[in-house]
């Protein structure tokens, strides 16, 4: 029997061959763009979850207190002491791990140096994430100060082959160290990637204040691996009496709680100290849209399906006076749609594998099917058999409950009113879907497209910065002079931070005039030199920049307006503010500019000069000469400065339109799935119209016989369609409209919902769905009416 | 085999009612050959498709091989269809997307008969019907006669104790008739096959042991023929 039914449903296909191929080439878009999503959200998913014991590592958060008893931030640094305080008093710590954040830094084999990605950690580590060795001990690989471990392809950038074992790289241009290990790359979806690793006590070696045990540095992760059967609520309860026990106590101290290390990166936003979701919100959305263009595709084949159950009634009918029951007609059913569908995924497959290179490229990702795992397969039948019965079962149901001696006399009715109005509302629900994107693409085009030509408050173009290293952080001075009289910039500065980044945060701070005992509110610190307005060009509101005029500026500070609204001051140059215990006075105040998240107010800064806090150098090219003239000089004298280092300049613009990337990929995806979603509507809907049109041939033959014109002809066909997706847009505009104001919501500074984006979907929604269709009323209206009639 | 009591079946419309059948009465046995014969809208086809089950009547008692069939479920009626009855359509609506070979075959796959039970069935009413080289052909390759042999074929693959054919010639040139009519007869004959069939065609119906005459829903005549 199954055998008959599978040669059936390939003749079936063959037979028809117009909606088999709708059918399949809808499903395999739908599949494939279902599977291109699943396969990001596995990707996510999976993040930081590849170690054995991915369920018990834990990192240590810290909640910061703001306003009125409640949480201002949270997030995961900590402070040197807190990983040896968990380690010797909670029984339920197996392994703490301290690390720092990561860094760029230079490793040379000899005279090739590299820029790599750095971190140092405690030997732990290696016990809580189960790294493969290729070579080396993991047991013994952190032990030594003066030793790395490097990961297969960095062993391969700098010696060509993974046997580096116990050879010798130079950190930085300063310490040698020797390869204790040789690690597998990690993989792409970790949080914690590093290209090479090196051991916490040469960290502590380098900077003082890592060996120092502290409560006031939250520079630190720590990392702590339980128990598997530790109950992580009592464990917090002890951390939080632990730390209060052992760490000195006042208004502005940050408690901690450990939080399962892989949902850090998708439940990572947090409110009030609660975990509030994060990009799992996206994930949803994707799981969302996938679903949705696979659902239409599905719509599609039951729309053809039912809108061919004339022809069908007539076999349905014969084989129930055959001896057919219900079952065995149902089960011929799903047969032929698990047949299309499965003809449909090995299309998609074909077409995934076509796009992901490029899908990669787009969104900077490298996903993949892995062809070998039982678990990729076992999804890609479960979608395969979902697909086939949710698109089969309608038709099935519906086919299968003929009466047979209806069908026999063709009193199938195809126009009665039950299933006619299911097929326009499957329709109609398509191209809501289809419509709700569209507006969806153009609100998140208009507001990628506001923040970026919001003003960022300078003149970003010419402006340049590079990383200070080296000898850069002695010498700046001298680079400087250099760079000034070689005529590349016109102007520089150092400065702790780079311009589009938020600098530390702090709350000690002091004010004339304060209301209470205490600052709540967080500042933003960042330490410059001379120079900083006149090189980035901020506005400045009040007062003047830092000058090597005016010796006492070395006690002086800048500060942003939301600052001096925070404090109060009417008249703010000269106020006194006293910072970390020092008294300091206001002798400019600039506006606010954008950095960090270019989505929301910032908080208030206060910039003052100190040149030991070295971190970037800020330059502003001189526009006198050609850009490349400028940056070749730059070059060439930062290489004489600098030799072991390969100079790194970057163009400011460049940084700022890095921040638009997540949402930039939001926008390429609803483009590229919205688009999706169209077409396959549209293919249904072709499908419809031929359908319909070869059903009328006969009574099209009529007419025109009668005197009917081609345009008549055309609008009568066209007309009850068309209505269909005239009523799509009344249902889909208000809800788009809805949704998409609520998702401007989300960001401070957003744009409007501009009205004509409403016509402007709604008119290109219709214009493609009457092309789609006169196409086929047109060919249909064009037939010569005696073919027409002479089928009878 | 048949008893019909008091068959009734009208349709109601606007409140008037439009009577097809009104108190049919009639009894057919085992082994006989019925021709039901009349004007066109008297009634004849309805006739068949309640003896056939494929409609209900308004009122009346039907029973079927002694079984009371008015109120049998889908259930039990696909397994009379199976068992008993087989049909034959003036369009003889044989399945375009099989071959000859496997529109045999499908009411035997329904009736869950084995494969090699199932070759040679199908092998012998090919055989019998002289359509070995037409196995492999699909219906629209065939012509009408050819068609309504399979249609005849395929009704008798599951062997059943009564066939009911509606007009089986009425698309037909008179000679595939009259070859369609003979093996009617023949395996009504030979084989003990009640056979009931609708016909317009008086030349037909003496092919029969019995003829019906039925006009506006009632038997005007029940004439016994004598072969």
């Amino acid at each position: 029997m199954f055998k008959l039914n599978l040669k059936i449903a390939l003749r079936n296909l063959w037979k028809n061959k117009t909606s088999s191929f709708i059918n399949v080439v809808g499903l395999a878009i739908g599949l494939a763009a279902c599977l291109m999503l699943l396969l990001y959200v596995t990707y996510e998913w999976n993040f930081d979850k590849q170690a054995k014991n991915w369920r018990n590592v834990y990192v240590a958060m810290t909640n910061v207190p703001g306003d009125g008893n409640k949480i201002a931030a949270t997030f995961n640094g900590t402070t040197t002491a807190l990983g040896p305080l968990l380690k010797a008093h909670l029984p339920e710590v197996k392994y703490v791990a301290r690390m720092d954040y990561g860094k760029k830094s230079l490793i040379a084999n000899g005279q090739n140096s590299y820029k790599k990605d750095s971190k140092f950690a405690e030997p732990d580590l290696l016990k809580m994430y189960d790294y493969q060795f290729i070579s080396g001990d993991p047991k013994t690989a952190l032990k030594n100060p003066l030793s790395a471990i490097l990961t297969e392809s960095t062993a391969k950038t700098l010696f060509g082959t993974t046997d580096a074992l116990n050879k010798v790289v130079r950190y930085q241009d300063r310490e040698n160290l020797t390869i204790t290990g040789v690690i597998k790359d990690l993989p792409e979806n970790s949080s914690n990637r590093f290209d090479f690793l090196m051991p916490w006590s040469f960290y502590e070696i380098l900077d003082r204040d890592v060996k120092d045990l502290n409560w006031n540095n939250y520079s630190f992760v720590t990392m702590v691996l339980l128990d598997q059967n530790a109950d992580i609520d009592l464990v917090n309860r002890k951390v939080d009496g632990l730390v209060k026990a052992n760490a000195p106590q006042n208004a502005q101290s940050q408690p901690h709680f450990l939080y399962q290390a892989s949902k850090l990166h998708l439940f990572g936003k947090f409110e009030n100290g609660k975990p509030i979701g994060g990009n799992i919100e996206q994930i949803y959305l994707f799981v969302g849209l996938a679903f949705g263009i696979l659902l239409i595709a599905c719509i599609n084949f039951m729309n053809m399906a039912t809108a061919k159950s004339e022809k069908r009634a007539k076999e349905v009918g014969i084989k129930k006076t055959i001896g057919a029951n219900r079952s065995s007609l149902i089960l011929q059913f799903l047969t032929e749609s698990m047949v299309l569908t499965f003809i449909a995924v090995i299309l998609a497959i074909a077409l995934l594998e076509l796009s992901l290179p490029a899908f990669n490229r787009l969104l900077n990702f490298n996903i993949g099917i892995s062809y070998f795992r039982v678990t990729s397969w076992l999804g890609i039948l479960g979608i395969v058999s979902a697909t086939g019965l949710i698109a089969g079962s309608y038709p099935a149901f519906y086919l299968s409950s003929f009466n047979p001696i209806q069908t026999l006399k063709r009193k199938i009715n195809a126009k009665g009113f039950p299933n006619i109005s299911l097929r326009q509302v499957l329709v109609i629900g398509q191209f809501c879907f289809a419509i709700i994107l569209i507006i969806a693409t153009l609100v998140i085009y208009r507001q990628i497209q506001y923040i970026k030509n919001k003003p960022v408050g300078f003149d970003v173009n010419a402006l340049v910065e590079m990383p200070q290293e080296g000898e850069l952080k002695t010498k700046f001075d001298l680079f400087k002079t250099q760079l000034l009289k070689a005529g590349a910039v016109t102007s520089m500065y150092q400065s702790s931070v780079s311009l589009s980044h938020h600098g530390r945060n702090f709350m000690d701070i002091k004010w004339d005039g304060m209301t209470k005992p205490a600052n709540t509110v967080m500042f933003n610190q960042v330490a410059t030199s001379y120079d900083f307005i006149k090189t980035n060009g901020i506005k400045l509101l009040a007062g003047r920049d830092f000058s090597e005029r005016f010796a006492s500026d070395t006690s002086a500070i800048m500060v942003s307006a939301s600052a001096v609204k925070v404090f109060g001051y009417k008249n703010p140059i000269g106020k006194k503010v006293t910072l970390f215990g020092t008294n300091a006075h206001i002798i400019g105040v600039f506006d606010d500019y954008v950095w960090d998240s270019p989505y929301k107010s910032n908080n208030p800064q206060v910039v003052f000069i100190n040149l030991k806090q070295t971190g970037t150098i800020t330059m502003r090219l001189n526009n006198a000469n050609s850009l490349q003239h400028n940056i070749e000089t730059i070059n060439r004298i930062t290489k004489a400065f600098n030799p072991a280092y390969p100079t790194e300049i970057s163009f400011v613009n460049s940084l700022y339109q890095e921040k638009y990337k997540s949402e930039q990929i939001l926008g390429i995806l609803s483009n590229l799935f919205g688009g999706l979603a169209i077409f396959v509507s549209c293919l249904g809907l072709f499908g419809l119209v031929a359908y319909s049109s070869e059903q009328r041939t006969k009574e099209f033959g009529v007419r025109k016989v009668l005197g009917a014109s081609v345009a008549n002809l055309m609008q009568l066909l066209s007309l009850s369609f068309l209505k269909m997706i005239a009523v799509a847009i009344v249902i889909a505009i208000p809800i788009g409209y809805l949704s998409m104001v609520k998702w401007l919501n989300n960001f401070e500074y957003h744009t409007e919902f501009s009205w004509w984006i409403m016509p402007l979907a709604a008119i290109g929604t219709l214009t493609i769905a009457l092309f789609t269709v006169s196409f086929q009323a047109y060919k249909t209206a064009k037939a010569n009416p005696v073919d027409a009639l002479k089928y009878e | 085999m048949i008893q019909l009591t008091n068959i009734e079946k009208y349709y109601a419309s606007k409140g008037v009612k439009n009577y097809v059948l009104r108190l049919v009465t009639t009894t057919i046995n085992q082994g006989e050959f019925v021709s039901v014969m009349g004007p066109s809208g008297a009634g004849k086809s309805t006739l068949l498709n309640i003896i056939g089950m494929l409609e209900e009547p308004t009122y009346g008692n039907y029973h079927f091989m002694g079984e009371d069939v008015t109120s049998l479920n889908e259930r039990k009626r696909i397994e009379l269809y199976r068992n008993h009855i087989g049909f034959v359509f003036q369009a003889y609506h044989l399945i375009d997307e099989m071959t000859v070979y496997e529109n045999i075959e499908a009411p035997l796959l329904y009736k869950k008969v084995g494969s090699a039970e199932r070759a040679s069935r199908i092998a012998d009413l090919l055989d019998r019907f002289n359509i070995v080289a037409k196995k492999d052909l699909f219906p629209n390759q065939l012509s009408g006669g050819q068609q309504q042999l399979v249609g005849i074929a395929r009704a008798l693959a599951a062997q059943p104790s009564i066939i009911l054919a509606d007009e089986p010639t009425g698309n037909l040139q008179s000679a595939q008739a009259e070859e369609i009519m003979s093996l009617f007869k023949k395996l009504n004959e030979e084989e003990g096959i009640t056979i009931i069939q609708v016909t317009h065609s008086e030349k037909n119906a003496q092919y029969g042991n019995r003829i019906l005459h039925i006009a506006d829903g009632l038997i005007k005549e029940d004439i016994k023929i004598q072969a």
